[in-house]
């Protein structure tokens, strides 16, 4: 199989964490292709157009304007074009209520923003390098949230 | 006479219907006596003048024999007077004496032949008299007349006798059967007189018990009647019978009440009740009402009631049908004044609703802690890390320091966020409680804070642990909080040692304990930390109090409180014991049920 690059897309409000992450994969330098959206709507728009270049894994905030990430995740689930998307939730918070919900629609794994960069750039180096076509199998509400 | 035939209800007239027949015999009986009796007397009498009139007869014949014999001797016509009396004498006293034996055969019999006899007698009167007239005195043939005269007359004498003997005997006779009857009556009266007497007496005793009971439960039912009316004046409730064949109703003395009016104000009636409700219920009512009449039922009521004074009251009714012992219907219904319930309830209602928003913003108040107040907290410190990171070199030595200071204050903002949400979510008392063992939770709990424990080499002891329902990750962190409380204020000089036992015990036996009752679980952390002054033993437990400066111990103030609060979420209690410098004992009470 061959692998020219990591193609990853964040959808974020949030100015900051959108530049944590484009920074953190820039140093992490394992090939990756990083495009960021501003919310949900911006993010569906371009998932939904006809030549789209469809990501390998999809980063989600929750909390968005417009269209938060439970509906953006509900949207994608809802279409067998996006099947072989792995889709990580990306929040601040890390409530029950959240983590049970997004479990339940078909998110991979559940990611609460670390509090320092260096955790930052492990956690996504974690994520970006698992092989999600297999990880699906042994998928479980314990190993949901991602613990580092 | 067995108690169970005298208390029986027909008892008293059955004895009353006796002594009526008793009563009623008694008197035709005497009436046979006393008839019998006037009976004796009047034979007596009969019999009497029977005798007497023959007498006469015979005294006239004397008289006229008398007569005679006066005339013949002295030849003087004057003598002859009663002799010729004496015929018509003796003629009046036979048409007597015909009528007196006119019963009697055989003395009809007799008086036929005494009237010959008599006749034979007259004929030698005559013919005496014929000698006389003649003065033949010594004629054979007057003398013979004359003894013939005198054999008539013996022979009169002995028919009266016999007739008189006859009469005497026949008296006699039927006397003694008059008398054989008045004998035994006597007696028989008596004896029955007694029995009325005695029945009567039952009669009496029986329906002077009934009085005695009567006037008991007369009496019983008078108290229960106050009874009741005190009752619906405390419960606010009053009675009413609504008769319904008769289609009137009796209200009790608190109904009245209830519409605002005095006992008795008015007279019960369907329209004059509708006068009191209120405008807005009378429909409703009226509904109802109909709907009792058809099923003669009324199920619970509500309805408001306007008083004079214009105050509005809330009343609910409800009725049953019953059928009185006179085989009527009547429908028993009773109304409440239910206006200070309803009062209450809105109260609560609005309690209930000003609670609600409450914690609505109680758990707004928790995203914002758990989101919003997170999130700047964490761009702080990953833009310090980013600092620290790259930006090192570049800044100076005073700059790092500050930089690490603020570090420090980041962090300790994230543990007091982290800490006050667990706090709040202890809170929630909906969690569900699982038979658990308390030994797994427990190594969970070391797991959470294997780090820690290994940094320190902590050693944790534990008992057999049971198991038990509790709120299982609850409990867990109450093992966190305990531990990770014993190790954080751990001596300087000894590594932190924690002895958890386990023991079931009776309330009763436990000082702490002041509800005397039940049996409870408890467990004691023990360490040999740093301890505290008993005198804070009640404090530690209240939010954001800390005993030490947090320069030297990084508690935030609230892991207590949240053991406390998972305690309470079990039924139990929480006690902290210190001495300062040995160690502090925390021990907790978990109720058996």
């Amino acid at each position: 199989m061959q692998k020219d690059y990591i193609h990853i897309i964040l959808a974020d409000d949030d100015e900051d964490d959108r530049m944590f992450f484009t920074d953190a994969f820039e140093e992490l330098k394992i090939g990756t292709k990083v495009k960021t959206f501003n919310d949900g709507v911006y993010l569906m728009d371009y998932l939904n157009a006809e030549d789209c270049n469809l990501p390998h894994v999809l980063f989600l905030d929750l909390n968005m304007p417009r269209k938060s990430g439970l509906e953006c995740l509900n949207e994608i689930k809802a279409n067998s074009k996006f099947n072989d998307i792995a889709i990580a939730i990306y929040s601040t918070s890390a409530s029950e209520e959240d983590i049970e919900k997004t479990f339940v629609q078909g998110a991979n794994i559940y990611i609460k923003k670390p509090s320092s960069f260096k955790t930052l750039k492990k956690v996504l180096s974690e994520v970006v390098t698992t092989n999600w076509q297999y990880h699906t199998n042994g998928l479980n509400k314990d190993n949901f949230l991602l613990r580092l | 006479m067995p108690y169970r035939v005298y208390q029986k209800p027909w008892f008293v007239k059955t004895v009353f219907y006796a002594c009526s027949f008793v009563i009623l015999l008694v008197g035709g009986i005497t009436y046979r006596n006393i008839s019998d009796l006037s009976q004796a007397s009047d034979l007596v009498t009969h019999t009497y003048k029977i005798n007497v009139e023959l007498e006469q007869i015979f005294s006239y014949l004397k008289d006229a024999e008398t007569g005679q014999r006066g005339s013949i001797i002295t030849n003087d016509a004057q003598y002859l007077e009663p002799y010729y009396s004496g015929r018509e004498n003796i003629n009046n006293s036979f048409v007597e004496l015909r009528e007196l034996t006119k019963d009697n055969p055989k003395q009809i019999e007799n008086l036929k032949e005494l009237n010959k006899l008599i006749d034979v007698r007259m004929a030698c009167f005559q013919k005496s008299y014929s000698f006389y007239a003649a003065t033949d005195m010594n004629n054979p043939k007057f003398k013979e007349n004359f003894l013939a005269g005198k054999n008539a007359m013996e022979a009169v004498r002995n028919k009266i006798k016999e007739m008189i003997l006859l009469e005497n005997k026949s008296l006699e006779a039927q006397q003694v059967e008059l008398h054989k009857n008045l004998k035994v009556t006597p007696i028989f009266l008596y004896f029955v007189l007694l029995m009325a007497l005695l029945l009567m007496y039952g009669a009496y005793a029986k329906i002077a018990s009934n009085l005695k009971r009567l006037k008991k439960s007369n009496m019983q039912l008078e108290m229960f009647k106050e009874s009741t009316n005190l009752s619906e004046i405390v419960s606010n409730h009053g009675n009413w019978i609504w008769n319904v064949e008769e289609d009137t109703y009796i209200y009790s003395d608190n109904l009245y009440r209830l519409l605002g009016e005095e006992p008795h104000a008015f007279l019960p009636s369907l329209e004059k009740f509708m006068e009191f409700v209120h405008p807005k219920d009378v429909k409703k009512l009226n509904k109802a009402v109909e709907k009792m009449m058809a099923s003669e039922n009324l199920p619970f009521t509500y309805f408001r009631v306007v008083h004079k004074s214009g105050k509005v009251r809330h009343l609910k009714a409800f009725a049953k049908k019953v059928v009185n012992s006179e085989g009527k219907t009547q429908l028993i219904g009773t109304t409440t004044d239910v206006t200070e319930e309803i009062k209450s309830f809105k109260l609560l209602e609005q309690r209930n609703h000003e609670l609600e928003r409450n914690n609505k913003e109680l758990q707004a108040f928790n995203y914002v802690a758990s989101h919003d107040l997170q999130e700047p907290l964490r761009k702080i410190q990953t833009f310090l890390s980013r600092l620290e990171d790259k930006e090192s070199e570049n800044v100076s030595e005073t700059s790092l320091k500050y930089i690490d200071r603020i570090k420090t204050a980041a962090t300790r903002m994230r543990l007091l966020i982290d800490d006050l949400l667990q706090f709040s979510r202890t809170n929630k008392a909906d969690k569900a409680f699982e038979k658990s063992d308390l030994n797994l939770l427990l190594e969970d709990a070391k797991q959470d804070l294997a780090e820690v424990i290994s940094k320190e080499k902590a050693v944790i002891k534990a008992n057999e642990l049971p198991n038990i329902k509790v709120i299982p990750f609850q409990f867990q962190q109450l093992f966190i909080n305990l531990i990770g409380n014993s190790i954080k204020y751990k001596s300087e000089t000894r590594t932190p040692e924690i002895n958890i036992a386990y023991s079931k015990i009776r309330a009763v036996d436990e000082p702490k304990i002041k509800k005397k009752k039940g049996s409870y679980h408890k467990f004691t952390f023990t360490d040999n930390g740093i301890g505290f002054d008993n005198t804070y033993a009640k404090k530690i437990f209240i939010l954001f109090n800390r005993l030490h400066n947090k320069d030297e111990y990084s508690g935030t103030g609230i892991g207590l409180s949240i053991c406390k609060k998972i305690v309470e979420n079990h039924k139990g209690f929480i006690f902290a014991e210190g001495q300062p410098g040995i160690g502090a004992t925390f021990t907790v009470y978990i109720p058996l049920k």
